[in-house]
């Protein structure tokens, strides 16, 4: 038995399981990041939307009435990697100025949360485990009694990682295609843990 | 970062390279012929092996599209949602005249090369 979502593709509508609904998300998502100009990549991603919503049409008979992940899998090698689809050199090379440019962010980090996430995104930011800095905030709270007004302060102060491009940023990993689509991967993965864990 | 002295001397990517190279003119020319929808344009691109990938074909027709050479139009189908139908321009027909001159001369440069 699997759970099944129901999904509107360039306004038709389609039963998928939920591994074939994130393969196809993390897909489409890199496509998306892959083209920089705004005006370009909605006609792109709308046309390359429609040709999967005619290639699942095809999948598809009163016999076998959702998509699988072998389907998506199968579309997805059909329609290319973004970075094969391409022709799109200078976003590549943007991309790359781009992160070069860019340095981390500090960022709360709300996986990562005992109260704000302020520890756990000065670790990632240092990239030093986040318990240790909590100890030595608690020294700080103890021994000098202003930890807390620190915390305080960052917690307001410092905005939360809330997009994947900004988890990212977080981590100090350049915000580019390949990596968003790992991201979503590695999210949906955990998600699926956590999910086998309750079931237990 | 990609290492161009590499890339070249794969044949494949030469390969890919060349098929990119003639790819923009092969749409203009087909679509000459008549207007099409972007299935068409595929298999029939895809029959002759100058696509490898389908993904391709959307950003180039959407470039054409932009930069004047493309106009479409969409139209009802019977099976499934309407379909974008694209036609050459004024100005498309202008470039692929262009590009059609330009094609024939590589292949004679090209030939001349091969063959002395």
């Amino acid at each position: 038995m699997k759970k099944t979502l129901t999904i509107n593709l360039a306004n038709q509508v389609f039963h998928i399981d939920e591994d074939a609904f994130y393969r196809l998300r993390e897909y489409l998502d890199r496509i998306e990041a892959h083209f920089s100009d705004k005006d370009e990549r909605s006609d792109i991603v709308s046309d390359i939307e429609t040709r999967f919503g005619e290639l699942f049409a095809q999948k598809i008979s009163p016999q076998k009435q959702v998509i699988i992940l072998q389907d998506v899998e199968e579309i997805i090698r059909i329609m290319g990697d973004p970075a094969e689809i391409g022709g799109d050199e200078q976003a590549e090379e943007r991309d790359y100025s781009a992160s070069a440019s860019k340095p981390k962010r500090l960022y709360r980090d709300p996986d990562n949360r005992v109260l704000g996430g302020v520890c756990g995104g000065i670790g990632q930011y240092f990239k030093i485990d986040p318990l240790i800095v909590r100890i030595v905030f608690l020294v700080v709270f103890f021994g000098f009694g202003i930890g807390l007004l620190i915390y305080i302060i960052l917690w307001i102060v410092v905005p939360e990682a809330r997009t994947t491009a900004q988890k990212l940023e977080m981590r100090g990993d350049p915000v580019n295609a390949t990596n968003i689509g790992n991201f979503v991967k590695d999210e949906f993965e955990n998600v699926k843990k956590t999910l086998k864990g309750k079931k237990r | 970062m990609i290492n161009e002295k590499l890339l070249i001397m794969d044949p494949e990517n030469v390969k890919a390279q060349m098929r990119k190279g003639v790819l923009e003119f092969c749409i203009l020319s087909l679509l000459s012929k008549g207007d099409g929808y972007a299935t068409d344009l595929l298999n029939k691109l895809k029959e002759s092996e100058l696509i490898v990938v389908e993904g391709t074909l959307y950003p180039l027709l959407t470039r054409q599209k932009n930069a004047g050479l493309l106009s479409y139009r969409w139209e009802e189908s019977t099976q499934g949602p309407p379909r974008k139908y694209y036609a050459l321009t004024d100005k498309g027909r202008e470039v692929l005249k262009e590009l059609q001159s330009a094609w024939k001369g590589l292949i004679d440069s090209v030939d001349s090369i091969v063959n002395q």
